[in-house]
């Protein structure tokens, strides 16, 4: 029954309702549209918000006690397109494909990690502050693997096209959120709590209501591509489904393992279980120019994405209940 | 005036780096660019977020350039790239600056 409860009390939150109200409005055809330019404008703001608080916690934990989970995390998001990749090909996708889509589930979504911290502070359920550290790391590794799988698979049917992996790397390394998002880290584990105070009317306080307005953003983005679904086959929409229970599973396994308190194991289910739709296809159609962008993007973003917003989050917070009795 | 190729690549925005190095590679002397929306055969690219839409990228160039871009883009862009190129023929000024 609590996970049942769980679940609604997600479900019922203005975050995940204002996502459904984008998702309708777009179903519905709408005319609702934000400018391109606030939905910028708002990523960065949150990925700033989450950056300085992380930093700011790291500050105050210090690094000894980061350092492990972070590397735990980041050795999971290399490992998780290790196992996608031959299920994938299990299911007649063209390597190519599998290589993308496996470095898109490997690699993370900042959006659902906020929206998991915002539902464990609903809750009340204390997670490490600095677990940002967990999704700066997380995103970069996988989109290199997944390259480099591609790569492989792309040279035994000789077509080399794409940029390089020198390319790539620049691109998963320096792109505009790990950019955001570990300077920000920086800023704010130098500028510590005192730097926090100075800033917290702006990032802090209005960061619930900006949150609401970017996942109503993220419901109209989603929703219209959800006809792109019949595209996609069932295999991929199943894998969709399955691979974030799984890799939340993972997640909350290693989270455990590495000491991580009850909401810090849930954090970390629900990054390895989140499918990157930003870094990792700006990557992917740089390197992999043949592999098939619908296939990939419709199952991160129409499919996991808001499986994850409304019961991959609650999921890996039961199943993180579990291990630490 | 002197006559010139005006070459128009309407392209999805994940193309950007790739036209762009092939244009200076080509021999193309500038360029400009803007954001669309749009639809075709790969479907709606709505340009709600900036990943998510097209760019429509403009180019003056020699005849010779234009002949040298169409046949790459052809070759390496039109098989993995959702994208569309068209030529037509304008008139410039101050032809030094193509």
């Amino acid at each position: 029954m609590e996970i049942l409860e769980a679940v609604r009390v997600n479900l019922l939150s203005p975050a995940v309702l204002f996502f459904a109200l984008g998702v309708l409005a777009a179903v519905l055809k709408s005319d609702l549209k934000f400018p391109e330019q606030l939905y910028l404008g708002l990523t960065i703001y949150l990925l700033i918000a989450i950056g300085l608080k992380g930093g700011a916690a790291i500050a105050e934990a210090g690094l000894a006690r980061v350092w492990l989970p972070a590397l735990a995390a980041m050795v999971l998001g290399a490992l998780v397109p290790l196992w996608t990749y031959p299920v994938l090909r299990l299911g007649k996708l063209p390597p190519v494909d599998a290589a993308a889509i496996a470095a898109h589930y490997g690699s993370v979504s900042a959006v659902t990690f906020i929206a998991a911290t915002n539902y464990l502070t609903l809750i009340e359920v204390p997670f490490e502050p600095y677990s940002a550290a967990f999704l700066a790391v997380m995103e970069s590794p996988a989109i290199l693997v997944g390259v480099v799988l591609g790569k492989l698979a792309a040279r035994q049917t000789g077509d080399a096209f794409g940029a390089s992996l020198r390319t790539a790397t620049h691109e998963a390394l320096f792109g505009r959120s790990v950019v955001l998002l570990v300077g920000s880290l920086a800023v704010g584990a130098v500028t510590g709590s005192a730097g926090m105070k100075k800033v917290e009317p702006f990032f802090i306080t209005p960061f619930q209501g900006v949150l609401a307005l970017f996942l109503l953003e993220m419901g109209l983005v989603a929703g219209r591509r959800l006809g792109d679904l019949r595209k996609v086959g069932l295999f991929l929409l199943a894998f969709g489904l399955t691979a974030p229970l799984v890799n939340g599973a993972l997640g909350v396994w290693l989270g455990r393992a590495t000491g991580l308190s009850l909401g810090g194991t849930a954090l970390l289910g629900v990054l390895s279980a989140s499918a990157s739709y930003i870094a990792a296809p700006a990557a992917i159609r740089l390197s992999l120019p043949a592999a098939n962008p619908t296939l990939s993007l419709t199952a991160a973003l129409a499919i996991t994405f808001p499986f994850n917003l409304t019961l991959g989050i609650p999921y890996c917070l039961e199943l993180a209940r579990r291990l630490h009795p | 005036m002197t006559p010139m190729k005006l070459v128009v690549i309407v392209c999805e925005a994940h193309a950007r780096e790739p036209v762009l190095a092939l244009l200076r590679e080509a021999g193309a002397q500038g360029w400009t660019l803007f954001t669309v929306e749009g639809e075709g055969a790969k479907g709606g690219r709505p340009a709600d977020i900036p990943e998510f839409a097209n760019l429509q990228i403009e180019v003056v160039v020699r005849p010779e350039v234009a002949a040298v871009l169409l046949e790459r883009l052809a070759r390496d862009f039109f098989p993995r790239y959702g994208m569309i190129a068209y030529e037509s023929d304008v008139r410039v000024w101050r032809k030094d600056k193509f």
